[in-house]
């Protein structure tokens, strides 16, 4: 074996500060887009055809373009923001691109499966669009909202896989680089392990969150 | 009080313009039960939406307590539904949230102080009794319980209109008579107006004061329920309460009519009122020369008083039958002859 557990406990941490760090920014910008994807659709609340087909439109751009591309093609971006495109750090940008817009949508999915007689019922009490987002609409969805952020998590896990291409660091980092291109079958194997222990772990620990708040 | 005036819903579907209201004029008093029936896509949903501006009507006017809601900001409306309560035919309560919850969302909203909320919410949970089921959740609760919830959801902030939105079609007999018994509590002790759109006669015959037809977004008839009931003019009224009088001849009853020979005729005797509380047959069968035979019948009661109808069978000679009509007619009875053709 190529690499120590220092090393693999440190690209351990750097996998999960960038997942951290990429989920907590993502769901700042996905939540407020899936909200608006859903209020500003015909018919619902706040109905917005030109808004909607425009955000509808840029989330499909973001949702269509490959990682690995939007990686590179947001490093003047990073560089923006961040002072480099290197490092764990730099990482999360792209990440939140990726991950941003899927929130966005799977949110958007979880909040219209929520019954219309709801919303109905809130609009017959007069409750404003606002009360019915934040007491109505989110509640409601709260249990499904939970699994989305667990998928979206997920999906960060393996995308922060390939962000060791700009030199991101993180356990996917070391798979591809000591695993895949030195022929380590050990190190691939361990990482392989950890990944797939922390997919089965969060993926656990979002049903039991989900039940939890489902209650029954 | 509610009341449209040359109502219009119109709306636009795959290009073509539907009708769902086609100019409704109707008033609706101060306390009074209202029940409006129509079969589906009569435009009853659409009619009852307007009220609260559920759905904004094409054109028209809806007054409630004499303010045009139609003229009105989007937040004096708002202002309005407080007033208004609401119940559906699928309750649609909150099934994140618990019993309590529910009914204190009314009053989340307007934000009241807490222990001013806890106080309503018991009470209202009382008077629908369901005090011991304040920490449940609505999955955990029967339509009937669920509907309870609605309704004393929709009561909490004191509104002086109740809307029943098909409020009793998912619920079985017995539970839909118990839910309409409440509503008449609700009406009875806060004196609050209530508007029902159902497709069951029966639910109007149970509750309502008056009544109104609707098809094809058109009132075609209007009346007290007695009136509608004991004698309704339009082909689909007389439709809907055939659903719960009971008035059609059973086929056994039409072939023994075929039957006869010419010595029997039959007739069917209206009786409204205090006239069902004659004891007509047995005095027709001491002062003539017949025999009555009772082929079918019943009598129901409709806002306290007695109406039925009977089949009889009048067996005797021409001349004697004849008197006994004469007899009946003076009497302010409705009697009309039956053809074994018809019903």
């Amino acid at each position: 074996m190529l690499v120590n557990s220092e090393q693999i406990i440190s690209a351990l941490i750097e996998t999960i500060q960038m997942v951290a760090f990429s989920l907590l920014f993502s769901t700042i910008l996905g939540l407020p887009l899936g909200i608006l994807l859903v209020v500003t659709r015909k018919g619902h609340l706040l109905q917005n055809l030109p808004f909607f087909t425009v955000l509808n439109g840029i989330i499909n751009i973001f949702r269509s373009v490959p990682f690995i591309i939007l990686l590179v093609a947001m490093i003047p971006v990073t560089r923006l923001i961040v002072g480099t495109s290197i490092g764990t750090a730099a990482a999360v940008v792209p990440l939140v691109f990726y991950c941003g817009p899927y929130i966005a949508r799977l949110i958007e999915n979880s909040l219209l499966e929520v019954d219309p007689g709801v919303i109905e019922a809130a609009e017959a009490m007069g409750a404003t669009p606002g009360q019915i987002i934040f007491k109505f609409l989110i509640p409601e969805a709260l249990s499904s909202l939970v699994l989305a952020l667990t998928i979206a998590t997920i999906g960060l896990v393996g995308a922060s896989a390939m962000a060791g291409a700009v030199g991101g660091g993180g356990i996917g980092d070391l798979a591809i680089t000591y695993g895949y291109q030195r022929f380590d079958t050990v190190t691939m194997i361990i990482t392989v392990l950890i990944l797939i222990v922390m997919v089965q772990g969060l993926q656990s620990l979002g049903n039991i969150a989900a039940k939890k708040i489902r209650r029954r | 009080m509610i009341e449209f005036q040359n109502l219009q819903k119109v709306y636009e579907s795959g290009g073509q313009q539907v009708a769902a209201l086609n100019g409704i004029d109707l008033k609706i008093n101060k306390g009074e039960i209202f029940g409006v029936i129509g079969f589906s896509g009569a435009g009853k949903s659409s009619l009852i939406r307007c009220v609260n501006l559920l759905e904004r009507p094409t054109s028209g006017k809806v007054i409630v307590d004499g303010h045009d809601l139609t003229s009105m900001s989007v937040k004096e409306v708002r202002e309005i539904k407080k007033n208004i309560g609401m119940i559906f035919q699928h309750f649609n309560l909150l099934n994140s949230k618990t019993v309590f919850a529910n009914v204190a969302m009314p009053l989340t909203l307007a934000k009241l102080p807490k222990d001013a909320i806890k106080k309503r919410v018991q009470e209202l949970l009382e008077f629908v009794g369901l005090a011991d089921k304040a920490d449940y959740y609505p999955d955990q609760l029967s339509g009937g319980q669920k509907q309870r919830v609605g309704i004393a959801r929709a009561l909490a902030t004191q509104p002086s209109i109740l809307l029943c939105d098909e409020a009793t079609s998912a619920l079985d007999p017995q539970t839909t008579s118990s839910i309409l018994q409440l509503l008449k509590k609700v009406n009875k002790e806060y004196n609050i107006t209530i508007l029902i759109i159902t497709h069951e006669m029966a639910v109007i015959r149970e509750i309502c004061d008056r009544v109104a037809v609707i098809e094809a977004g058109k009132i075609i008839e209007e009346g007290s329920v007695f009136d509608v009931f004991s004698a309704p003019k339009t082909q689909t009224a007389k439709n809907f309460v055939s659903t719960v009088m009971n008035d059609q001849l059973p086929d056994s009853i039409k072939e023994i009519i075929q039957k006869h020979d010419g010595m029997q005729r039959v007739f069917r005797i209206n009786f409204v009122g205090s006239t069902a509380g004659q004891p007509l047959l047995s005095e027709l069968a001491k002062q003539f020369d017949i025999h009555i035979n009772v082929l079918f019948g019943n009598i129901t009661e409709l806002q306290g008083t007695p109406f039925g109808n009977l089949i009889v069978e009048f067996i005797g000679s021409d001349k004697e039958v004849i008197r006994a009509l004469t007899y009946i007619n003076q009497k302010n009875i409705s009697i009309k002859e039956v053809a074994a053709h018809a019903s």
